[in-house]
Order: structure tokens, then sequence, then C-alpha cells
């Protein structure tokens, strides 16, 4: 059990009249970068702090390599997590607030300095908290969840405040460290970044699951909905031929069709079968987006 | 544990809050012990003297009845143990509500910097956290005892030697409430760290302290005063001021009576230790259900 899987079943939280978290049930294995997505207010940043003891649940729990995150005896070498960018005292230094740490976890103070080291932050580590950037907070952050080199990794829109350099330093050190065979859990909003990063992702919406699953067969579950189109000088031939083979077919212009309910290959063997010329053939993938887009509307709707 | 106050005591140390917290100690002890030193150096003298000090020369034009009240004054304070216990501990009256202050911060702190996420990141049974900053809270309410000790000894001893009386070190009831003192220092800051943990506001916790702190004392004299006169005159209804905090803190160090109905100095020390303990335990049961958000 002491594999770094975290494991969320039925977890629940209401505050008065509002259900936050709504029996929300998802695992995220080690040695992926697991993506969870939703919109604002979706219940991702409550699920991570329920699953991190800071918000306590009103039903459900949620384990870290089967243990509770209030049951484990070391916390810091099990989980690292970074949850806002603002968690160290304004007037501190980044080195300070890292030796702080140190001491509650019962590390060497030199690990404070490996960690700093490990972001690029030595050069501002005797700068004060409230001097640092919101990238440099980050990293801070990052280097804090570092300290116990822990096998589970958890960051709450850690792009946020980041340039493009700093997303891509981000995205290639979550990467490494789930290529060393750690977990680790990343909510975001931002969806094209999650399509670069993850594995697998966990869409919810309004404190639900929607989707769970590795980001190539998400999207392929989706493939049903890829649209063709194809531009032919014989629309109404091609069109009775694509019927016939249980296409959904409707025209998008002079000489063009927009197929759905099949792929671009069938599409192109029905158009020589007929005997009908094709110009243009092109199928429209949904990527990430469509696919969130679609799933968290729906739930919206259902609410 | 260890860990933990020493953690704490770091983030004190490396944010200026521990600097700030000694020069207060060092300033209010220098202040209260001046205060007490003139008090003592009149009180010390004969009555007629006494009068002469306190009226500014005008005692003959004054009533029987305030006569009768400077003679009762000076009769509980006219005594070298009394007076030598007072200047001993002259930091107690700013020292103990720096030290209830601290434990303030020490708590309200996580939630105004925004700490707290990380500190229960790190530690995730919340109990051990209030536990941490208790027991820093308590060594930091130390530290400051002995240094306004050190400095209240030393100045008091040279004070007294120059007013013609010993140290009165030798005596017993001095000793106690030096010790008592120090008691005292830990209880409000444990008590300060529970008072956190209920009003999750620093700024209106440290207030609502000093408030309470400054005027308790003195409100609750006049309520119970009130009461005595008009309502049940009995004189246990004045003895029951020292379930007021900052009166029970006087009463629990004074190696005499701090007011004609006061109880006995352990009665002192129960009430404060009572308050301690039902601070600290409501403050970490209000934690452990808390959402940090």
């Amino acid at each position: 059990m002491d594999d770094g899987r975290i494991v969320v079943s039925g977890l629940t939280k209401r505050y008065r009249a509002v259900t936050a978290v709504d029996d929300l049930s998802f695992t995220v294995e080690p040695g992926r970068v697991t993506g969870f997505l939703g919109p604002n207010g979706a219940g991702k940043t409550t699920t991570l702090r329920m699953l991190l003891n800071l918000v306590m649940p009103t039903a459900g729990a949620a384990t870290v390599g089967g243990r509770r995150y209030v049951d484990l005896r070391e916390p810091d070498r099990v989980v690292g997590a970074v949850l806002e960018a603002s968690s160290a005292h304004k007037g501190r230094t980044g080195r300070n607030h890292l030796r702080a740490c140190c001491i509650v976890a019962g590390l060497p103070m030199a690990r404070a300095e490996q960690v700093l080291d490990l972001v690029g932050l030595t050069p501002a580590a005797d700068r004060k908290f409230k001097g640092y950037s919101l990238g440099m907070r980050q990293r801070l952050g990052i280097a804090a969840a570092m300290l116990g080199d822990p096998r589970v990794l958890i960051l709450d829109e850690p792009a946020n405040g980041l340039d493009p350099e700093g997303i891509r330093w981000m995205r290639e050190f979550l990467r490494g460290l789930a290529a060393e065979g750690r977990t680790v859990l990343v909510s975001s909003h931002l969806l094209s970044e999650m399509q670069a990063l993850a594995d697998d992702v966990v869409i919810i919406a309004a404190g639900r699951l929607a989707r769970q699953g590795a980001v190539a067969d998400v999207l392929a579950s989706m493939a049903g909905d890829t649209q063709i189109q194809v531009g032919t000088p014989d629309p109404q031939t091609l069109a009775s031929a694509l019927r016939a083979i249980g296409a959904t077919v409707r025209p998008a212009g002079p000489d063009t069709l927009l197929v759905t309910g099949t792929s671009a290959a069938v599409v192109g063997d029905t158009a020589l079968a007929a005997g009908v010329a094709v110009h243009h053939l092109s199928a429209d993938q949904p990527d990430l987006e469509d696919v969130f887009l679609t799933l968290t509307t729906e739930r919206a709707a259902i609410r | 544990m260890n860990r933990l106050i020493h953690a704490e005591i770091f983030r004190l140390r490396t944010t200026g809050m521990g600097w700030l917290f000694a020069a207060a100690t060092v300033v209010s002890t220098v202040v209260m012990f001046a205060v007490n030193a003139v008090n003592a150096n009149s009180l010390l003298k004969p009555f007629d003297q006494f009068v002469a000090l306190e009226t500014h020369g005008h005692g003959r034009r004054m009533s029987a009845d305030f006569l009768t009240r400077l003679h009762n004054d000076w009769q509980l304070g006219h005594s070298a143990v009394t007076q030598a216990t007072a200047l001993y501990t002259s930091g107690q009256l700013i020292g103990v509500l720096l030290a209830c202050l601290l434990g303030i911060v020490l708590i309200t702190g996580e939630y105004h910097h925004q700490t707290a996420t990380t500190t229960f990141l790190q530690t995730p049974r919340r109990t051990r956290v209030v536990a941490g900053k208790l027991g820093a809270a308590v060594v930091m309410a130390g530290l400051s005892w002995l240094v306004s000790t050190v400095l209240s000894v030393v100045a008091g001893a040279i004070f007294l030697h120059h007013e013609g009386y010993g140290s009165q070190l030798g005596h017993w009831g001095v000793l106690r409430a030096i010790l008592l003192n120090l008691a005292a220092y830990a209880i409000w800051a444990v008590f300060g760290v529970g008072f956190g943990a209920l009003i999750r506001s620093q700024l209106g916790a440290t207030v609502a302290a000093t408030v309470l702190y400054l005027v308790g004392a003195s409100a609750a004299g006049t309520v119970f005063d009130l009461i005595h006169t008009y309502l049940i005159n009995k004189d246990w209804v004045l003895t029951l001021q020292v379930i007021v905090p900052e009166v029970a803190s006087t009463v629990m160090i004074s190696p005499t009576k701090t007011f004609d109905q006061s109880p006995a100095e352990w009665v002192g020390a129960v009430v404060l230790i009572a308050y301690g303990i039902i601070a600290g335990l409501t403050g970490t049961w209000i934690l452990r259900r808390r959402d940090i958000a």
C-alpha cells in the first residue's frame, strides 16, 4: 500500500446550502502526471485541501499510499504540496522560510540549500518573501514541497503567474519527477498546458467527476464527435452514399459537407465507391479543450 | 515536539518579532521599575513623611477620612518585604500582557500572514501545532521573565540598599513572589495562545486582550464594589474579584494582601491556571475542526 497512489473515494464537502464537492471518487497513479481539471469554482482546490487534511470533508475519505494525510508520520517525506503562492511570512527570507521547514521536518539545514538550488532560487535566497515575484514564490513553494524528497507531489494551479519560460521549466520539472516514479497531481484550468504535460486527466465540474482516464483515452472517447469536412463537386450523390452507411451529413456551403459519426478514411472510401471526386477532406479532432467544454457544460446544465 | 518549539522560536527570531518582544520587555521593565521605585521611596518613609510626599506638603489640610485611607495604604505598603517584592516583580504588569500578546501573535499570525497552510501541511496533527506554540510561548515568556527579573533584582537591590534596607532576597516570601511571577508569565502566555485560537483576527485578539487586561481589574473592582454596596453586603463578594484574570495574577504573587478581602495566593494561582487550561483546550478544540482555506 506504500506506493504513492492517491485514492479519493466519495469525498463530499458541504458549506451550509452549497455542495462544493459532491461524492467525488478517482485515483491517481504513481509514475504519471495527472491533470486535475475543472472550471473555476468546480471544487478543485477544496478537493486538494481535503486530501491534505486542511479542509474537513463532510463525507468520504482520501488516502495517499493507503493512509489518510493526517495519519502520515512524516508527511514531508511522503507528500509535497504547493497550494498557494503566498504561504510564507512576508518579512522572512526565502532561505529562512525553508530552514524553519527543515527544523519542523527534522531535516538538516543543508537540505534548504539543495532545494534552493533545485528550483534555481539560490541568488534570491536572502531576499525577503515580500520582494519575490509570483514566479519566485511558486519556485519557493516547490522548493519547500521538495524538502523531504516526497514520492507524491500535489500542486494547485502552479502555472499561475509564471512566464512562458517558467511554465516550460515547470513542465520539464514535473515530467522529470513522474519519470522517477513519483505521483504528480496538478490542478489547472489551463487546458492547453495540461495536454502538453499530463498523462492522465481527472475532469470535474460542479463538484462532481465528469471524466477520468489517460488523456488519449478521454480524447478517443469523444472521437465519435469528430467532424469531417469534405469538398466535392457532387455533394448530393456523396451525401446519399454517406447517409446509406449511417453517417450524419449536413451541407456547409455550396460544395462542402460536414460529416459526423464516422472517420475521414470511411468518407474517402465511400466517395471512391460512389465515383464522386473529392477536392478537399479534413478531420477536425477534438482537443482537450473541446472535451472539457463539452463535459463541463453538460454538467453545469444538469445542475 | 522539541522540533516544533524550536521552529516556532526560529520563526520569531527570523521576522524581528523576537527582538520587538525583547525590546518591549526591557523598556516596560525599566518604566515600571521607575514607578515602583518612586512608590517604594515614599511608602518606606515614616508615616508623616509619607503624608508630606503624597500630599505635596498639604497633609494638614486633608480630611480625616483621606488621612485614614492614606494610613491604610501606608500600613499595607510600609514593609521592606512588600516593596522588595513589588520592585523585583516590576516587569509583571506589562510583562504578562506582553507574554499574552506573544501567545496571541503566535497563533493569529498563521492567519494574518497566511502561513497556516504551510504549517498544517507540515504538521497535520493540529494538536501538536498548538502544543508547539504553547511550548514556544512558555519558553519566550520564561526568557522575558528572566530578563525582567535580572534587571529588576539588580536595580531593586541597589535601591533598597540605598534606602537603608537589605536586599530582602533571603526572605522566602520575596523569593516565592519572584518564582510565582515566572508562573504568571507562563500562564498568561498559555492564555494568549488559547485566546488567539478563539479570536482568529490578529488585530481583534490583541486589542481585545489588551483592553480586557488594562481595564478588566478596575472595571471588575467597580462592579464588585457596586454589588457589595447595593446587593449583597458580604465580604466574600469582594473576595470574588479574584475570578478576574488580572486580579488573580496579582493575588498570586503578592506576599501581602492585595486588597482587604483578597484570598490566599494559591487561590489566585488556581484561578489563573484554570483560565490557562480552559483557553488552551478551547483553542485547540476549535483549531482542530477549523477549515484552512
